[in-house]
């Protein structure tokens, strides 16, 4: 029952301040990180199975009797879902030895595993009110969680984060409006049915643009990417892993994605629209990434670039384009997920996130020096990690579609990349052992070992790339790669 | 369309753009969330307004009732923040919420 | 469509008099009036239960929720705003809202739209046979609130 992805985790959150009043840590801990294997096993071995004959639609039946909710797991979602809950699952088992000193823990779990379900029902809905309902749903839960250490600048970065987030729902839901006003529907087949039918230009025009720049605003594409350096840097390090690894790619690039080439359908004008915005992306936020000494801030801004990767593949159009950015959304998943997480052991032991002040740590903490070094290579594209590979299809596309100034622009900003990334390394890890940290002792267990576990993933996705490509992304490709007909011809309820 | 709806769609526009423009300038906090309420009121007659001219009243109904429960979360929220804000700074002025460079 | 016109004349009015009213008690008693007269909006248009939720829950409980902070932030009216957005900001407004009515006029019957097929059942149905998911995103929703508020409100051991 693929509803469990959206029940099985709001349960449990219901429960947990229950749980906790009981059991502060113990409890809470097992249960969050329980239902998140669950999750992860059921939609990585499930899953597949599940749509080996093509889409499946579900119809959710409670107690025998056949409620009104109908859920689609295709290719897409699937991909999604997987990279929800493995992202998902690594921060939670951080969190368990990096929450301790915040207090809460019952309540952490609780509002994460609601976030989680929000994410996990926007990718399974199937008609636009939904996306933007669950989209609230995991926007009103991460708002909490930046603020949950109540410091000055958690409660700062999550007023404003919230601030522009409301407006970017506002935009989402006007976008909505028109569409409704247009179609008279809302689920996904009947308006691209429907606006097949209708010869609709400039008023599908309008509804884009004003999904372009609420989805784009969630996902923090330049120019409406001003509320995430400070969001998450100031985030409790699990959050801001899920934050930058995941939520800005469900509710920004997977919504637009959505609906832009499965609903709408990808025209000329959408894509180089996209394309652009994916490429100003890439290299005002490359630059801004030099300068930054706050290591999660320089984090932060790395996102925003890749994630206008992620938006330059997708909005090629190309299915090696579209397989290309899906790809590195998952790999930057990882990636970036691992990076925030050990900059959280950073911080943890260090107390700082100054890269100025660190150095030398990789003596002291060399697990996670590792685990660092190889997301940062990861992310850099450096060959044989994963990231190498999505960009280098990435950048094959754009070739081969004949748009040498993009790819252009993406190899030289991969060589940006690498160097503030190199230059993160040396100053945080290599280079002489700043005297302050001459006790610092490695990160606790769990914090060590969800960042071994991702750079694992990172290393084995990179060898194995080609059987990972072949077994999720290019599912997930093909859907989108389809356009309309994915959802006109396969989702008839 | 019909022509009245375009008549709504003028008001709920006034509203939104007049909630941007007090989230641009205002700088009491609580200002700001009643400038995003408003917002709230221009989209919600946006919904309802469309929903009315087509004929489908009752699921504009259903999706302004959800919008709603939505908004009271997201207020209970901000306002909790609020709080919290102004415990650490006894001001609600976003002025000195100027520590991140953003 | 006079009253409906002259309604909506009062929420815009109410709802820029919440932005620009220098007392924040003020401002959330001019919001409160404006979703009132939204309500009343609403039940015109033929939606007796967005009008009451409007009325009833905007105009009542998000304002009690308002004032509640208002109370406990008692310094909130020492907050000067500038004086330069105090001016120019109704002049942008009045400037948009002649360009928004000219926009509007100019797009009467331009938007194409599908011929609707006529709703069937009555709201219940509606909402809970046909909209069903969107009751577990509403508990969600709910949840999250509560949570969050929970979480921010709690009780701290020592401070960081």
């Amino acid at each position: 029952m693929i509803i469990l992805f959206v029940a099985l985790p709001l349960v449990v959150a219901a429960v947990l301040p229950l749980v906790g009043k009981v059991s502060r840590r113990v409890l809470p801990d097992l249960l969050a990180n329980a239902t998140l294997v669950f999750l992860l096993v059921y939609a990585a071995v499930t899953g597949r199975a599940l749509i080996a004959g093509g889409p499946l639609l579900q119809q959710v039946t409670w107690l025998g009797e056949a409620v009104n909710i109908r859920l689609a797991l295709d290719g897409f979602s699937l991909f999604m879902l997987v990279a929800v809950s493995l992202v998902g699952l690594a921060a939670s088992l951080f969190a368990i030895d990096y929450m301790e000193h915040y207090g809460g823990k019952a309540n952490y779990h609780a509002l994460y595993l609601i976030m989680i379900a929000g994410m996990n029902g926007l990718v399974l809905v199937n008609d636009l009110f939904g996306v933007y309902l669950f989209l609230e749903v995991a926007a009103i839960a991460s708002y909490a969680l930046v603020a949950f250490g109540l410091g000055h600048d958690e409660l700062e970065a999550a007023f404003k984060y919230l601030a522009l987030s409301a407006v970017a729902s506002a935009f989402v839901l006007a976008g909505i409006a028109v569409i409704f006003g247009m179609t008279g529907s809302l689920d996904f087949r009947a308006v691209a049915a429907a606006l097949r039918e209708i010869d609709a230009g400039a008023a599908v025009a309008i509804a884009s643009a004003l999904f372009l720049m609420g989805f784009g605003l969630k996902a923090a594409l330049v120019p409406f990417h001003a509320w995430l350096p400070d969001a998450h840097p100031s985030a409790p390090a699990p959050i801001s892993a899920v934050l930058s690894g995941l939520l800005i790619k469900v509710s920004g690039v997977y919504a637009m994605t959505r609906i832009f080439l499965n609903v709408f359908g990808l025209t000329p004008a959408l894509s180089a629209v996209l394309m652009v915005l994916g490429a100003v992306s890439i290299v005002v936020a490359a630059f801004l990434a030099l300068g930054q000494k706050d290591m999660k801030r320089m984090l932060a801004y790395s996102s925003i670039s890749q994630v206008g990767y992620v938006v330059l593949g997708i909005g090629l159009g190309t299915p090696l384009g579209i397989a290309g950015g899906l790809f590195h959304l998952f790999n930057h998943a990882l990636a970036k997920g691992l990076l925030f997480l050990t900059s959280g052991s950073v911080q943890h032991a260090t107390g700082t996130r100054d890269l100025d002040e660190m150095g030398g740590l990789a003596k002291r903490m060399p697990v996670t020096a590792a685990a660092n070094l190889v997301g940062a290579l990861s992310i850099a594209g450096v060959p044989p990690l994963n990231g190498f590979w999505s960009k280098l299809i990435i950048i094959i596309a754009l070739v081969q579609a004949g748009e040498p100034v993009f790819a252009v622009i993406a190899v030289l900003a991969s060589v940006l990349t690498l160097w503030y990334y190199l230059l993160m390394q040396r100053k945080a890890f290599f280079g002489p052992l700043n005297e302050k940290w001459a006790a610092v002792k490695e990160a606790p267990f769990w914090m060590t070992a969800s960042t071994v576990l991702l750079a694992l993933l990172c290393l084995g996705i990179g060898i194995l790339f080609a059987s990972t490509v072949a077994t999720w992304v290019q599912p997930a490709a093909d859907v989108l790669a389809d356009g309309v007909q994915a959802v006109t011809g396969s989702w008839g309820f | 369309m019909t022509n009245t709806w375009y008549l709504y769609v003028f008001f709920a526009a006034a509203l939104v753009f007049a909630g941007l423009l007090g989230l641009l300038g205002k700088r009491n906090l609580i200002k700001l969330l009643i400038a995003i309420e408003v917002i709230g009121k221009g989209v919600s007659l946006l919904l309802l307004s469309t929903g009315f001219a087509k004929g489908h009243i009752l699921t504009a109904q259903a999706l302004v009732i959800t919008f709603i429960v939505v908004e009271v979360s997201l207020i209970a929220t901000a306002l909790a923040l609020i709080i919290n804000v102004y415990r650490h700074t006894k001001s609600l002025d976003v002025r000195n919420l100027a520590k991140l460079k953003g | 469509m006079i009253v409906q016109t002259a309604l909506l004349i009062g929420v815009v009015l109410f709802s820029v008099l919440a932005i620009a009213l220098r007392d924040v008690l003020r401002s959330a008693i001019s919001l409160a009036a404006a979703s009132l007269l939204l309500g009343i909006v609403f039940f015109k248009m033929n939606a007796p239960y967005a009008g009451v939720f409007e009325i009833s829950v905007v105009a009542g409980l998000i304002t009690v929720l308002f004032i509640l902070t208002i109370a406990l932030t008692k310094a909130g009216d020492e907050v000067r705003e500038s004086r330069l957005v105090n001016w120019v900001f109704p002049l942008v407004f009045v400037a948009f809202v002649a360009v928004d009515a000219l926009v509007m006029k100019s797009l009467l019957g331009k938007v194409p739209a599908l011929a609707a097929a006529a709703e069937s059942g009555t709201f219940g149905e509606v909402l809970w046979k046909g909209r069903t998911f969107d009751l577990v995103g509403q508990i969600a929703v709910i949840l999250a609130g509560v949570f969050a508020v929970l979480a921010l409100f709690r009780k701290r051991e020592k401070h960081d």
